[in-house]
């Protein structure tokens, strides 16, 4: 399989840099939506923008998507800022209510058009191979403001996430940063899903962390980590996927290629990090027999 | 001409059949706190469906395959240490969906079943899906009506079952299974993504309604049976993905009975609060 | 510490009853804790003792009377109060090491973009060593004993130097080593003038550790001097049947 050929075409050069930086962009948030349990917030935000995106469409064409794109993010993002913490309804329900409903929506808007099929499936798959340099422009500047924000509340967010009492205790407003968190996910699922589709933005944000997360215990590297396998398996299912087009005449939709590609890296890396942890167990074991003797 | 003829006769029954199935297997999965878990399904089933078109095998035993494996692949991937249910699922999910995609798209002309796939048909339904969806609503009723007490104190009370020697393990499959067969069946009238609102919608709303056990089943039950025939009834006289149209029901259901219980809840406090100041106004007397 | 800081009140409680929503849960506390004292927070489960400790940190408001920390309202005062949470209510599996969780107490004091500087870095080492884990300080958090956490905790809010410390049920399943460090590092505060209120069942404890003792199921059965306050008969006012008396003097609480 050749690696790098394929990236001198300009259209895969343009997947490519997108891929790159929506790998570490999602790599990053990625690994606060791991650590959060976010999972199923960020899938409910990759389908709550689609209504955003079809009104966008129907009002403005191609420059409305964006706009509207977020819109339905930032409505989603307050919603679900609203619903959590009822006592009744437990968190998942109202998201899933607030995902089905919202997307359902998108979909009856989408139907009355004639090109319904084709206008779902490139939201749902995106198209990644037609990525324009705009889009391009579009994601470098989420990624810079996504980052911007990470990086001044890393402390208060850290502390949120891993002892939310303390965090209110020391008082920091828990509620308004889990809108700012919110809000993080859903900048990142609008710069994204218009090229890449809803199922591969779902994957940047859970798989690569995850991974990192079985390799290390340290965020130190987690978070560099989960950049590197986000970019590296866009890359690797980017080539994988023309690879099987253009020499074996199997067309493989290349975003769906790069999940599954992310996840193989993720099978390999709960694999390593159980060997690791193994062998790091039975040294301790061999090595340090009077610390476990003391303690 | 017999009445099963008529397009939206089936589609009524079958939005009937789904529609109680989905209320009442729903209850469970609120309770349970399966509605992320019951969206990976959804989407895992997808390359069980694909393989099964490309086998001409039938395509309720291919998506039911695949959904075992995903149940599997969950509880395999949240052992793994510092992962934990939400993450294993969300991989689950997107993985699966992937795969489906992918082996769509190593077919040629494709995409017009993937659309029904995602957003589900059905007006499409034949006389022999009725027949299937009839048979699982009965099979997971009659399972659900020997099994409820002892489900319900699994979701309820997990140690105290086990104490009292339930099987829980095996019941936690059961009901797993009960829930993939409903998703089996429910995705091709719904779709992947619409199913979850039918599985979660008619449950989280007769929950908001009611405080009593006895009386969530038959409440969502009749929400989900409702939702689902209207949803086909609008989608007939208005030409929109019949799918939406029954998702928008349930969420209108569900939207209804949060903010009738918020001024509920409103309403009860601000009863409340008089009372509770004019007490220590007359103590300290 | 000047003998004129000893004397200030950190902790006023004025007739104060504290609510969740529009559900009463304590009523009519009233009581003081002065800088260098520590009170013993005692109850039965249910009673209202976490409660109290979320409303001294402004978490849970107060519905009548008044609740006075270090001489602001709580909110205001959150700056010099440290609190420290139950050991396992945190996530065994997050990823960060023992150090990392003591610089938390600094963060307030930090800022938002600054890097930890060399005092930071040093009072944090200063909190673990006290707590007689410095050799831990690169594990990872939940690779410790849920005693060793609850000392790294105490660290934490060691670090942020505070004027009034709040611990929820610190010695819950914690081993005697952990205990006893426990002890210690509250004992050490308490002479550099902190406050301490510390939430227990364990009445033992509240003997060795404290001076003062604040009886607690939804009322308030008693607050003053621990000698004074822990008799049998407020004892079984306090926990209802579930106190059994021994020989007159002596209580023992069947459940807590």
């Amino acid at each position: 399989m050749s690696l790098f050929e394929p990236f001198q075409l300009p259209f895969m050069a343009r997947a490519l840099v997108e891929l790159v930086i929506l790998g570490v962009l999602a790599g990053t948030v990625g690994v606060l939506v791991l650590l959060r349990r976010l999972a199923f917030v960020s899938d409910t935000l990759t389908h709550t923008v689609f209504p955003g995106v079809v009104i966008g469409y129907l009002m403005a064409g191609q420059d409305g998507v964006f706009w509207g794109a977020l819109a339905a993010g930032a409505v989603t993002a307050v919603l679900l800022t609203v619903l959590a913490h009822r006592r009744r309804v437990s968190e998942d329900a109202a998201l899933a209510m607030v995902l089905t409903s919202l997307f359902a929506i998108g979909v009856v808007l989408v139907s009355q058009r004639t090109a319904f099929t084709s206008d779902l499936t490139q939201f749902l798959f995106g198209r990644i191979l037609t990525v324009t340099q705009e889009q391009l422009v579009q994601t470098a500047v989420v990624t810079v403001l996504v980052a911007a924000l990470l990086a001044v509340l890393r402390r208060p967010l850290m502390l949120r996430t891993f002892d939310p009492e303390g965090a209110a205790a020391a008082g920091i407003r828990v509620g308004l940063l889990d809108l700012v968190m919110n809000v993080a996910v859903a900048l990142v699922v609008v710069a994204a899903v218009q090229a890449v589709g809803t199922i591969l933005v779902i994957a940047l944000l859970i798989v690569p962390a995850a991974a990192a997360r079985a390799l290390s215990d340290r965020l130190v590297f987690i978070v560099p980590l989960a950049c590197l396998i986000g970019a590296l398996g866009g890359w690797l299912g980017l080539a994988a996927s023309y690879e099987a087009s253009v020499y074996h005449g199997l067309r493989l939709a290349s975003g769906g290629t790069v999940v599954l590609v992310l996840v193989v890296l993720y099978g390999v890396a709960a694999l390593a990090g159980a060997v690791r942890r193994r062998v790091g167990l039975s040294r301790a074991r061999l090595g340090t027999p009077e610390l476990e003797m003391t303690r | 001409m017999t009445w099963l003829d008529s397009t939206v006769h089936r589609a009524m029954i079958e939005a009937a059949l789904v529609g109680v199935l989905g209320g009442v297997v729903g209850v469970f999965v609120i309770a349970r706190r399966l509605p992320f878990f019951t969206m990976a399904l959804t989407h895992g089933t997808f390359p069980g469906i694909v393989v099964a078109a490309l086998l001409g095998v039938d395509l309720y035993l291919g998506g039911g395959v695949f959904g075992l494996l995903v149940v599997l692949a969950v509880v395999v991937f949240s052992r793994a240490r510092g992962q934990d249910f939400t993450a294993a699922t969300g991989i689950a999910l997107s993985g699966g969906f992937a795969l489906g995609v992918v082996l769509v798209s190593a077919q040629d002309g494709f995409s017009k079943d993937l659309t029904a796939y995602t957003v589900g048909d059905v007006l499409a339904v034949s006389t022999s899906d009725l027949v299937i969806t009839a048979v699982v609503a009965v099979v997971v009723l009659v399972v659900m009506a020997a099994l409820g007490k002892e489900l319900l104190l699994v979701a309820f009370d997990r140690e105290g079952a086990a104490a009292v020697g339930l099987p829980t393990a095996v019941l936690d499959f059961a009901l797993l299974a009960i829930i993939e067969v409903t998703v089996v069946a429910t995705v091709p009238a719904l779709g992947a993504i619409l199913t979850v609102a039918l599985l979660v919608g008619p449950a989280a709303t007769a929950r908001l309604i009611t405080d009593r056990l006895a009386l969530l089943f038959p409440i969502a039950a009749a929400v989900g049976v409702s939702c689902a025939l209207a949803g086909v009834w609008v989608s007939t006289q208005w030409n929109i993905a019949a799918g939406a149209s029954i998702a928008l029901f349930c969420g209108s259901a569900f939207g209804a009975a949060f903010v009738a219980s918020v001024v509920r809840g409103r309403l009860r406090s601000t009863v409340d609060v008089p009372v509770a100041v004019t007490v220590p106004e007359e103590a300290p007397a | 510490m000047t003998q004129q800081q000893d004397r200030t009140a950190a902790l006023v409680l004025e007739q104060a009853s504290v609510a969740y929503g529009h559900v009463p849960v304590l009523e009519e506390l009233h009581g003081t804790v002065r800088s260098g004292e520590a009170v013993a927070l005692i109850g039965p489960n249910g009673a209202g003792k976490s409660t109290l400790i979320k409303a001294i940190l402004g978490l849970v408001p107060t519905v009548r009377g008044r609740i006075e920390v270090l001489g602001v309202t709580p909110a205001q005062a959150r700056r010099d109060v440290a609190y420290v949470p139950q050991a396992d209510t945190l996530d065994p599996d997050f990823p960060v090491s023992v150090e990392q969780v003591v610089m938390m107490g600094r963060y307030r004091k930090i800022g938002w973009l600054r890097r930890p500087s060399a005092a930071d870095r040093a009072l944090a080492a200063e909190a673990l060593e006290r707590v007689g884990l410095s050799d831990r300080a690169k594990n990872r958090f939940g690779t410790l004993s849920g005693g060793q956490r609850q000392r790294v905790l105490l660290a934490r809010a060691i670090a942020a130097q505070p004027r009034l410390l709040l611990l929820d049920e610190p010695f819950n399943g914690v081993d005697a080593v952990s205990q006893h460090a426990l002890l210690e590092a509250i004992a050490l505060l308490k002479q550099q003038g902190a406050a301490v209120v510390v939430s227990t069942h364990d009445l033992a404890i509240a003997h060795l550790a404290c001076d003062e003792v604040c009886l607690l199921n939804r009322h308030q059965f008693g607050f003053g001097p621990t000698d004074e306050v822990l008799t049998p008969e407020r004892l079984r006012a306090t926990y209802g049947g579930h106190a059994l008396e021994l020989r007159g003097d002596r209580v023992i609480v069947t459940q807590t």
